[in-house]
């Protein structure tokens, strides 16, 4: 997959946006979206909450979760813990990062933000990338991942399962040379 | 709603698919096209869903046209037909790659298998695989084999292409309780390895002994 068929999944996700403009209810395929009336919060999918914030017709109430607080105690958990720390959305990533690309002006101390978001995510690239060397040293044929997001799972994915690929063969390979030397 | 894509993801009962909303046949073909665009190998056809999903499509067309241009509502329509179109065509689009690289396996599968085991391919798909292999074939033929010893000229396609990689490892999320399931054999200096699939745990593993969990919705490849 590439990263931006999982930006694509994550444009799925719900937000709220207070639009300034008076609509009815929208039958789309994938649901119904609305009524809009100006000043009342309602919410839309993401990829919905851009397009509307591109032609200028609403402010984007940014996350419960997107807050400098908030996202500062997730930083000094993410450090603390010794595992992956639930995130407070799937796609949190991804949506931060199109929420601070699209709609900068309604999120308060959006560069704080980012800098803290990225923090985050280092933490978490660098604790998977230990995992990972852990797991490989164990030959273990199956591991756990609980609380990693899709970005995550795509960014080392290539890399991972290609070696693991190649050492299940050599594994699987050389039981196999044993158990003929044994029966010799 | 999680109950209803279940039972009708373990059941291959058609008449289900009538009881779905839009949206939850939406649902089912993202997932399908999550699931094609990660496995090793060519998935059941879900040709009854992407009809859905194109009638849909056409309809919601049609509607547009019918209505005033320069709305904010259309062009917002046609945003998510747009989506909608690029998830079908990237699902179709995968599977004929995967097509064209495992034609001649999957027609020999199509020959071996029972009648009451469902079909990989849908009918286009299988003419489209048909004659892949038949051009590939008379390509040999005439720009090599012909000048070959007579004793040498047939070719089995079938079995000098290769053949998808089921050990391929993959990262899935877990929808039904499973119990037991075998991630590794038994070798000599393991034990057989297994593991408990929880409802909402997220896994790496060989693709191979999931391969059926995948196909009826118990788990879905991330």
């Amino acid at each position: 997959m590439e990263p931006g068929d999982v930006e694509f999944i994550a444009e799925k996700e719900l937000v709220k946006i207070v639009p300034n403009f008076a609509l009815g209810k929208i039958y789309f395929i994938s649901g119904d979206v609305g009524p809009f009336s100006p000043g009342l919060p309602v919410d839309v999918p993401l990829w919905l909450a851009i397009a509307i914030k591109q032609r200028q017709k609403c402010r984007v109430h940014p996350p419960e979760w997107l807050d400098v607080d908030k996202i500062e105690t997730m930083k000094d958990d993410e450090i603390a813990s010794e595992f992956f720390t639930e995130l407070p959305n799937p796609h949190f990533c991804e949506v931060a990062q199109l929420l601070l690309t699209h709609a900068t002006d309604n999120i308060p101390n959006a560069d704080l933000l980012r800098t803290l978001i990225k923090d985050i995510w280092d933490i978490r690239a660098a604790k998977l990338r230990s995992n990972i060397d852990k797991f490989v040293k164990l030959q273990a044929g199956h591991a756990r991942l609980d609380n990693l997001s899709q970005m995550e799972i795509n960014t080392i994915r290539p890399f991972l399962t290609a070696s693991l690929d190649h050492m299940y063969q050599l594994r699987i390979s050389q039981s196999y040379t044993e158990r003929n030397m044994s029966t010799q | 709603m999680d109950d209803l894509l279940n039972v009708s993801g373990v059941s291959n009962d058609d008449s289900d698919e009538e009881h779905l909303t839009a949206a939850q046949v939406l649902e089912k073909l993202e997932q399908a096209w999550m699931n094609e665009r990660l496995s090793p190998n060519l998935m059941e056809c879900k040709s009854q869903i992407v009809e859905i999903m194109l009638e849909q499509i056409e309809e919601m067309e049609a509607n547009i046209q019918r209505a005033q241009k320069g709305d904010l509502k259309i062009s917002l329509h046609r945003l998510e037909l747009d989506r909608i179109r690029y998830v079908v065509s990237s699902y179709l689009r995968c599977r004929l790659e995967k097509i064209e690289k495992f034609a001649p396996i999957l027609l020999e599968r199509e020959k071996s298998k029972s009648d009451d085991e469902p079909s990989k391919l849908s009918p286009e798909e299988f003419a489209f695989a048909k004659e892949l292999v038949g051009n590939v074939d008379n390509h040999f033929k005439s720009s090599a084999l012909k000048h070959m010893p007579r004793n040498l000229q047939n070719i089995a396609l079938h079995e000098i292409t290769s053949r998808p990689n089921l050990d391929h490892y993959v990262f899935l999320r877990v929808h039904q309780r499973e119990e037991g399931v075998i991630v590794d054999p038994e070798t000599d200096d393991h034990a057989e390895d297994r593991v408990d699939l929880e409802v909402g745990a997220q896994h790496l593993m060989r693709y191979q002994p999931i391969e059926q969990l995948v196909e009826n919705g118990a788990v879905s490849l991330i």
